[in-house]
């Protein structure tokens, strides 16, 4: 009884699988995402990164931060940006507060350092939403996005952010428009061709690098060769 | 677009919708069981067999081909003239039944073989009894009524149809049905599981990110299950060295 309360209680800081358990087959899944990106600017500076999908749940907290901590795995200063002003959950995951963020430093209320969290993963750190504003888009237009941006770069090697589906809002598309790359997260058996071809359009429709796709929650097979590396 | 299906694709898709198909066969399977044993009522059949000949004068001993065709020919007058109220209304009275002539009319099949003077009666009924009954009636009034029709009397009752003990029905037939239900429920399953796959508009592999969106695929990653957390596949504690870059690890 007390265990399964405990497993529930567990759930929310369950996704970070790549910290959880380095050798699961999952985390290789994610370093080898790692490596493809890394290969896929070769002679490109990529140094922000928006992790964008289709629609809503397919996987786009989930994928930016273990992406984010298998980076961090590589000794590289790792920055996840809760960009989701509308349902942030970077907070959530990594079990941080959620008292002051990047809304408080987009209004000009509070400096960069001030909304940084430290997380339990060596080299990574995040950035929570803050208050959720009336105006998510108009926020992250703003100049001071921009400077946002600039300021991050400075600090840290690579900055991962989490943005909101790119059909339901235009949050993710004006973000992108800022960074080096995108990654779309696609979802096996949930994505639908329509929904991501329109979200592609969209993003190279503001000139967006897109990096490719992250294919999540894929069916596993037995022959999956990853498991038997990963549990043997 | 092009779109070619292979062999492999089919056999995925009839896989993966099999407990789909095989659910369908087998409802219909018991719906047409249900059915043919329950709802739909057995119907018996008894037939009778009558010959036509004309009648010879004693010296003309020989079978005359043009008498045969003639009888031939009026058998399919005769055919008629059974099925023709003149008669049935008899049979109606005589074996006080209540039926109208329709309802008589559509239990009654009159057929002969190609070219043979005999000529069968079928009557088909929900009761046994009654349909032995009204072939052997039929028979009886039509070679008492002939004459008078036709100032002819050839005809001649070859066999009646008998009560048998234990009759069993003609239709509905039960393993037939089945095998019809069978066939219909697997091709309606089979053609849904394609109709199924052909609506599913999703992405599912990293195929169709390729081709279909013609962006590369950066990564895969399968869908995490309980097992994935425990820091081992046994449950115990990998020891690990506190070290910067996680991925020194005994």
């Amino acid at each position: 009884m007390r265990r399964s309360r405990k497993q529930k209680k567990d759930k929310s800081s369950r996704t970070l699988v790549s910290h959880i358990n380095k050798k699961s087959p999952i985390s290789e899944q994610y370093r080898s995402v790692r490596t493809n990106i890394q290969f896929s600017a070769v002679d490109e500076d990529l140094q922000t990164i928006v992790v964008t999908s289709a629609g809503p749940g397919e996987g786009k907290s989930i994928t930016s931060a273990n992406v984010g901590v298998v980076f961090a795995q590589q000794e590289k200063k790792v920055l996840l940006v809760d960009t989701d002003l509308r349902k942030p959950t970077v907070h959530y995951t990594f079990r941080v507060e959620n008292i002051s963020g990047l809304t408080n430093y987009l209004i000009g209320d509070q400096s960069f350092e001030h909304i940084i969290t430290e997380t339990k993963v060596p080299n990574m750190d995040v950035i929570t939403c803050g208050p959720i504003p009336p105006n998510p888009s108009e926020i992250l237009s703003s100049k001071r996005m921009e400077q946002f941006i600039q300021t991050a770069k400075e600090h840290y090697d690579l900055i991962i952010f989490d943005t909101p589906p790119v059909l339901a809002v235009t949050d993710s598309t004006i973000v992108s428009n800022l960074c080096d790359g995108v990654l779309l997260v696609i979802r096996s058996k949930k994505t639908e061709f329509e929904a991501a071809q329109k979200a592609k359009d969209q993003l190279e429709h503001v000139n967006a690098k897109m990096l490719g796709v992250v294919l999540n929650d894929r069916e596993q097979k037995e022959s999956n060769y990853y498991y038997y590396y990963g549990n043997r | 677009m092009e779109e070619t299906i292979s062999l492999k694709e089919i056999y995925e898709t009839l896989k993966k919708r099999l407990l789909l198909i095989l659910s369908i066969t087998v409802s219909a399977i018991v719906i047409s069981a249900l059915l043919s044993y329950f709802v739909l009522t057995p119907i018996y059949q008894a037939s009778s067999q009558f010959l036509v000949n004309q009648e010879k004068s004693e010296s003309d001993f020989q079978y005359n081909v043009n008498d045969i065709r003639s009888s031939v020919e009026l058998i399919n007058t005769y055919n008629v003239i059974i099925k023709s109220p003149v008669i049935l209304d008899q049979v109606i009275e005589r074996l006080n039944v209540d039926m109208t002539v329709n309802a008589l009319q559509s239990k009654v099949t009159v057929n002969s073989e190609q070219n043979s003077q005999v000529v069968n009666i079928v009557v088909q009924d929900p009761n046994p009894e009654l349909a032995v009954d009204l072939s052997n009636t039929i028979v009886q009034v039509f070679q008492s009524t002939v004459p008078d029709l036709m100032n002819v009397n050839n005809v001649h009752i070859l066999t009646e149809a008998k009560y048998s003990p234990n009759p069993s029905p003609i239709k509905p037939k039960p393993t037939l049905n089945i095998a019809i239900a069978m066939v219909l429920g697997l091709m309606v399953g089979v053609g849904l599981a394609f109709l199924l796959e052909y609506l599913d508009n999703t992405v599912k592999t990293e195929d169709d990110v390729e081709k279909k969106l013609g962006l590369p695929v950066l990564g895969v990653v399968s869908s995490i299950e309980d097992g994935d957390y425990r820091p081992s596949a046994k449950g115990k504690k990998i020891p690990v060295i506190e070290k910067r870059g996680g991925t020194f690890e005994a």
